[in-house]
């Protein structure tokens, strides 16, 4: 009997309640997550931030941002996407009708780009400028995943970069 | 469908909570919180004589973790602060800062930097034995600590995925709680099997108490190997 006191090792009673408290917290935490919180995933679209208005297309940007030290990630990123554009667009990278720059974003005079982007790190961006003056940016995330397979990154680059040049 | 492939389907997939999940699991596998989270396991592992502490422990670390990841989601989602200012702030200062404090923590376990005895040592002295008998405490701040270090990539994925999607649905606690998980649980399963194999063992219990003796030497080293390579990164 004593060995199985010992082994428990927290006897009082001020434990236990403590132990009750505790257990009796996060159940109850869970139960109003489920009440509260669960349905609303479940309840349709909320807002879609990502329609895109088709018109007439005027210039694509594609930033590769990165900092001063770069990760192998990054880039990887950067010259992969500097690769797509040199392989697939060239012509449209001759007329201007694609930009394509590494932006160190560490360095003060690309703090007006940084700021327009609205860049959070090294990342990856397509801004569309529409003959109407309209202008539209997005971070694309999914080439991450990628950077693993170039030729996969690169076919899928071009995708993109074709569907926006369509007015997509 | 390769590994990556499948990590991105689910990463993007139109269930909030499942990309969230994946989003978790993939940044639990990229380079700074997978450095971070070896750190915690030899962290968690000190007590490996008692099973439940050690996986209670993992818990409370992943609980660190989601602390710091609904704090931020919250600025940025009912605060409104902007994410540019946040993310930016801390890829700035976090790791410049996590580094030189694990070699500091390390050097702090080996004894070589003693801590200064205050006037009030007992009062102090007994604060610092309950957090090191319970480690709770302390596994928690690891856990809040490390989430606030963003390498690259982890910016990525919790700055530009798991922030726009808590954004969508103006939720700045399920998901970045479901995301904290993820991120914790190489942790959590790592102290699930450690429990089980140590508990298996029974009989070379004694062995197991000397070499928790050493183990924090051990610890102390992982800790010091991890900052100098954050310092490393950062620094140089």
């Amino acid at each position: 009997m004593e060995d199985k006191q010992e082994k428990c090792g927290c006897g009082s009673s001020a434990c236990h309640t403590n132990k009750i408290f505790f257990y009796g917290f996060i159940i109850i935490a869970l139960i109003l997550l489920l009440v509260f919180v669960i349905p609303k995933y479940f309840t349709g679209n909320a807002t879609d931030s990502g329609t895109q208005i088709s018109g007439d297309i005027e210039k694509i940007e594609i930033y590769h941002f990165h900092g001063t030290n770069q990760c192998y990630s990054c880039k990887t990123v950067g010259n992969y996407a500097e690769e797509t554009i040199n392989t697939y667009f060239s012509n449209e990278l001759k007329s201007g009708k694609i930009v394509f720059g590494h932006i160190n974003g560490d360095l003060p005079e690309n703090n007006a780009l940084v700021k327009k982007y609205g860049v959070t790190g090294s990342s990856l961006w397509i801004g569309t400028y529409y003959k109407d003056g309209k202008f539209t940016k997005e971070e694309n995330t999914n080439v991450w995943y990628k950077i693993n397979n170039k030729e996969d990154y690169m076919n899928y680059l071009k995708g993109i970069i074709e569907g926006k040049l369509s007015g997509d | 469908m390769t590994l990556m492939a499948f990590m991105e389907a689910m990463s993007t997939s139109s269930f909030p909570l499942i990309a969230a999940f994946f989003i978790g699991l993939m940044t639990a596998l990229s380079p700074c919180p997978l450095a971070t989270n070896i750190t915690a396991i030899a962290y968690i592992s000190k007590k490996i004589s008692n099973g439940k502490k050690t996986i209670l422990t993992g818990f409370v670390y992943t609980l660190g973790r989601m602390f710091t990841y609904v704090l931020l989601a919250s600025l940025i989602v009912y605060v409104g602060i902007n994410v540019q200012t946040i993310s930016l702030f801390l890829q700035k200062y976090g790791e410049k800062i996590l580094g030189p404090l694990l070699i500091l923590l390390g050097l702090i376990m080996l004894n070589i930097i003693k801590l200064p005895s205050l006037k009030s040592g007992e009062k102090i002295n007994k604060i610092k034995e309950k957090l090191s008998e319970k480690g709770y405490f302390g596994s928690f701040l690891l856990g809040v600590l490390f989430a606030l270090a963003f390498c690259p990539f982890s910016a990525v994925l919790f700055f530009g995925m798991l922030i726009p999607l808590a954004l969508k649905y103006s939720d700045a606690f399920l998901i970045p709680s479901i995301f904290a998980l993820a991120t914790g649980l190489p942790v959590i399963i790592f102290a699930f099997i450690l429990t089980f194999s140590v508990s298996k063992l029974g009989k070379v219990m004694n062995k197991i108490q000397t070499f928790e003796k050493y183990m924090r030497y051990v610890i102390a080293i992982i800790f010091l190997l991890v900052g100098i390579y954050y310092t490393w990164r950062i620094w140089f």
